[in-house]
């Protein structure tokens, strides 16, 4: 791969910037200056994490209290049973993708502007992805469960896929995150030893420094690992954002049974990730004084990307609405009416259409005018934005069901409660917490790729190809008979197929045989009646056939002479686990003979067949081959990646020794 | 599967006093019902609908011994975790439901809550008032948990705690559900409810002891819906709903017996039912293979809703839920 970074494209493309000034300083400058923001926090910055730990402590009262008293202390209810929980879990993955875009994307095009970005998009991301996990586990009905899914775990369900994505993402991006700043770490050593600080910081960093050493045996194998990390870690973040998608995706619910929810989801992340990464880079800026190092140029970059992914994220979701809308199936039309509508969701959507989507293009459009602050005030926009547009998705579909609440007199509404609020509130301070908490650890620009960018050396950093196939990795049971309730008169008596029983009543000493016999082709149920030996004529004779919750009736016939009467036999019924029809036959006259009854097992129809186990579906307790196959192999490819990056750390750590 | 163990405690207990005297009456009330039984003189088919409100079932062998069978006898007879999840051996559980017949009393509802103790901001079987376009006339659509063959909400469970049973009941473990509700946001039907808040679970509840087959006493933070009264279906009785519909309106069997009983007692035969009504499936388009099967609301037995006379019960009741 080509290693300088395309001087002259970048200045031609990029004309209208070179106003601003350009990078004039040297590596030693940046090492200082970075350096620099690791220095104790003046009174503003203690008393911003003092207000941030506050937010957070509140939030985890009402998370306890929560907890005692369930989640009723929500606005939740049967119909809309998620919430803000939800959509903060929704977007704070999404911010994740800050980190693989900006980093991953650009390391792999090799784009130099990107270096004093990386590092904060790349804390971004595991700092999101903490939050937005945590924020599932707030929505938790049972927490105290949460192993479940590792000794239940069915990989059916799309839970256990993000599971699976976001376990796998979150160490990716850990270990992504942690190569990066390898270089870094001897510097930050001697910093921290030259300042004074404590010795266990000083050990911290020599620790995670794995005695890394500006050789080029060291740079090679730092090469190799961070080039495997940042090409896998794209497909992971796609197949992340994807599976999220397809928590709402593979339901049946209008609103989230959209084919193109997996793109539809992955750009909004990138889009609002690349803003989230911009607000970041606004305020760091301005805490750390970094304005030589974050140019407006990085500003004006980022502002063409994030252009784009507003326009692509409007383009989706206009193909996502107008077709369910031109298209008018009644449920997509009630949840439209509800989302785009004259209604309080309608009106917000809208509001977040011109205020998140157009007023933000607007302000990306034209080179002319854009500056930093607009940027800014774009990315702020698209920020809040799309948290609301992940609201927007998640509770209206909710609060129009199939089969309408109204009626049965109940209209689902769902505004956040208090709880909600606090414990919301408490997600973005905990997110800035860390995020804070990880600038005043390490410098949140790259030190050794600032410098880098300064000297104009050739990347030590390249892509290295051979990982790219990986990157591409995406009973017969013998029934038990039931207890059958045999109450009333007559005894039962099992007997063999097509022979006869006998039943007497005390009363009038009735017998009645029961036969199988074939008339004239057709299969018929003879009953013959007998009294004191002699046969019944006239009789009314009713036949009916037991099932478990009754008789069924089968009709009525008179005796003859010879004292039978006959029915079709019901040929197709089924009977019990042999096969067996009870049959009861009752004489409902004459008189005398009145409630003689008799119960007879004939042979029927087979019964159907139990199956030993159930079959492997997607709804069963057996899964589907291909289910574990799929994820399987996946999961091989990127951790085997993950394993090669491993290796190439552990060189680095034997290198020291060889020295 | 590793044992269950009562992650609350107390549940299990054996047998109490209570119920042993329930039992005791329950033997007698039987042996009274045959006694009666044995006096009358007129047999109809349908007299098993007294067995099945007597609380112990007799059963009278070949041998003449009598035996006693009964889920409340002893905690022997309580299914086991594996039956509970395997369901009665070779049985296909289905529901008919005559949407001509339904006068929107709601009396099936009141039965259920009451013998499933189900708290007020739920229904398991519910009264939807239901126009089809503005030029049909509204019916009542009473919507119990439809026990799909083709569940959406059991696909979606990540700890397998609803499952779906061989007999075609969808049943929910409350002693395994992890509360994320995915179940909930998966059922087109908005069958499920949940349990927001610490249930207030009544002694009688909490006396019989918990097991999925009838999902008290309840657990907070975990999903609950119709159970199709699986543990009655395994004693041979019939549903709440179903043997307290004064209409007569719900029909219940199984369908590897292709018959089905309603409360007044009578027996058909499922497919004749079916064929010759135009039995229909709610919403069959979503391939969901619901066990509950509707006939349509032609030729009503009683006013449509908001016509005169017709009842308005559900409205008020369901006016505060959400």
């Amino acid at each position: 791969m080509s290693a300088t970074p395309l001087p002259d494209f970048q200045i031609e493309t990029f004309a209208p910037f070179r106003a601003s000034p350009p990078a004039k300083h040297t590596a030693p400058d940046v090492e200082r200056d970075l350096l620099a923001t690791l220095d104790p926090l003046g009174s503003r910055g203690r008393l911003w994490i003092a207000s941030l730990l506050a937010v957070c402590a509140i939030a985890f009262i009402a998370w306890i209290y929560q907890l005692r008293f369930g989640l009723t202390v929500t606005a939740m209810r049967n119909y809309v049973s998620w919430g803000v929980y939800m959509t903060n879990f929704v977007f704070f993955i999404g911010i994740s993708h800050a980190g693989t875009l900006i980093s991953a994307i650009l390391r792999v095009t090799d784009a130099g502007w990107r270096r004093p970005i990386t590092r904060m998009a790349e804390a971004i991301t595991v700092i999101a992805l903490l939050i937005g996990a945590s924020s599932v586990v707030i929505d938790m009905g049972r927490p105290d469960r949460l192993l479940n899914l590792i000794i239940h775990g069915r990989l059916q369900s799309p839970i256990l896929w993000d599971l699976v994505s976001v376990t796998t993402y979150l160490t990716g991006s850990f270990l992504y995150l942690y190569v990066a700043m390898i270089p870094d770490m001897p510097m930050l050593a001697q910093h921290a030893r030259d300042r004074g600080r404590s010795r266990r910081l000083v050990r911290l960093y020599e620790l995670l420094s794995l005695g890394y050493r500006e050789t080029p045996a060291h740079r090679r194998l730092l090469a190799r690992a961070l080039g495997a990390m940042a090409v896998i870690i794209i497909p992971v973040a796609v197949s992340v954002h994807t599976v999220v998608s397809w928590v709402f995706g593979m339901t049946l619910r209008p609103g989230w049974h959209s084919t193109i929810f997996g793109p539809y989801f992955v750009v909004g992340a990138i889009f609002s990730g690349t803003a989230g990464i911009i607000t970041a880079m606004v305020v760091f800026r301005r805490a750390y004084h970094l304005e030589r190092y974050l140019l407006p140029e990085h500003f004006h970059k980022l502002a063409k990307i994030l252009l784009v992914l507003s326009l692509l994220y409007a383009y989706f979701t206009l193909s996502e609405y107008l077709t369910a809308w031109y298209g008018g199936l009644e449920s997509d039309s009630r949840l439209l009416g509800l989302l785009v509508g004259n209604t309080a969701f309608g009106r917000s959507f809208w509001l977040w259409a011109i205020f998140g989507l157009f007023v933000p293009i607007g302000l990306l459009l034209f080179p002319s005018h854009r500056s930093v602050r607009s940027i800014m005030i774009a990315s702020v926009l698209i920020n809040v934005g799309m948290w609301w547009k992940r609201f927007l998705i998640v509770v209206p579909t909710l609060e129009t069901p199939f089969i309408p609440a109204q009626a049965a007199g109940i209209a689902p509404r769902y505004f956040p409660s208090l709880v909600e609020c606090l414990i919301t509130a408490g997600a973005f301070a905990g997110f800035l917490l860390l995020f804070t908490l990880f600038s005043r650890l390490f410098p949140i620009l790259s030190i050794w790729e600032t410098a880098e960018d300064a000297e104009e050396v050739k990347p030590t950093v390249r892509t290295d190809h051979a990982f790219t196939g990986a990157g591409r990795a995406r009973s017969r049971v013998i029934p038990a008979t039931l207890a059958i309730a045999l109450l009333g008169c007559g005894v039962a008596a099992a007997v063999a197929p097509f022979s006869a029983a006998r039943a007497q009543t005390a009363q009038a000493k009735a017998v009645i045989e029961l036969t199988r016999t074939t008339e004239d082709k057709q299969e018929m149920l003879v009953a013959k009646v007998t009294a004191n030996g002699l046969a019944v004529k006239g009789a009314t004779v009713a036949f009916s056939v037991k099932r478990t919750f009754g008789f069924m009736a089968l009709g009525e016939d008179q005796t003859l002479d010879d004292g039978t009467a006959a029915v079709a036999f019901p040929t197709a019924l089924p009977g019990d686990s042999k096969g067996e029809l009870t049959f009861r036959v009752a004489l409902r006259s004459p008189p005398e003979l009145d409630g003689s009854a008799a119960d007879v097992k004939l042979a029927g129809a087979p019964a159907r067949p139990w199956p030993s186990v159930p079959p492997r579906a997607l709804w069963s307790s057996r899964v589907p081959l291909a289910v574990p196959v799929t994820i399987g192999f996946l999961v091989l490819c990127v951790w085997s990646t993950y394993a090669f990056v491993a290796t190439q750390l552990a060189a680095l750590r034997n290198l020291k020794e060889e020295n | 599967m590793p044992p269950r163990k009562d992650s609350e405690g107390g549940d299990r207990k054996p047998m109490t006093m209570q119920r042993r005297d329930f039992l005791r009456a329950g033997l007698v009330a039987a042996g009274g019902v045959v006694a009666g039984t044995g006096a009358t003189n007129s047999l109809k088919s349908g007299d098993a609908v007294d067995d099945a409100k007597a609380p112990a079932t007799l059963t009278l062998t070949a041998d003449g011994e009598l035996v006693v069978s009964s889920a409340l006898s002893d905690a022997g007879t309580r299914p086991t975790s594996d039956e509970v999840r395997r369901g009665v051996p070779g049985r296909r559980w289905v529901m008919v439901i005559d949407l001509a017949a339904c006068d929107g009393c709601g009396k099936c509802t009141k039965a259920c809550a009451k013998s499933h103790f189900v708290p007020s901001d739920r229904e398991f079987i519910r009264v939807f008032s239901m126009e089809d376009s503005s030029s049909a006339a509204p019916y009542w659509f009473p919507r119990p948990c439809f026990h799909c063959d083709n569940p959406p909400c059991t696909r979606v469970c990540p700890v397998g705690a609803t499952f779906k049973r061989q007999d075609g009941i969808v049943l929910i473990d409350n002693e395994r559900c992890i509360g994320c509700r995915f179940c909930m946001a998966a059922c087109p039907y908005s069958v499920r409810a949940f349990n927001w808040s610490r249930p207030d679970n009544p002694p009688a509840a909490v006396a019989r002891g918990y097991s999925p087959e009838w999902g008290y006493p309840r657990r907070v933070g975990t999903a609950e819906k119709c159970d199709f009264c699986a543990d009655m279906a395994r004693e041979g009785k019939l549903p709440h709903c179903a043997a307290n519909c004064p209409m007569a309106a719900i029909w219940f069997g199984d369908e590897n017996e292709d018959a089905v009983t309603n409360g007044k007692g009578d027996t058909v035969r499922l497919s004749a039912l079916l064929r010759d009504r135009a039995g229909f499936r709610y919403m069959e388009e979503l391939g969901t293979k619901p066990r509950v099967h509707y006939l349509p609301a032609d030729n009503r037995r009683y006013p449509a809703p908001g016509e005169p006379g017709a009842n308005t019960g559900h409205q008020t009741r369901g006016a505060v839920q959400q």
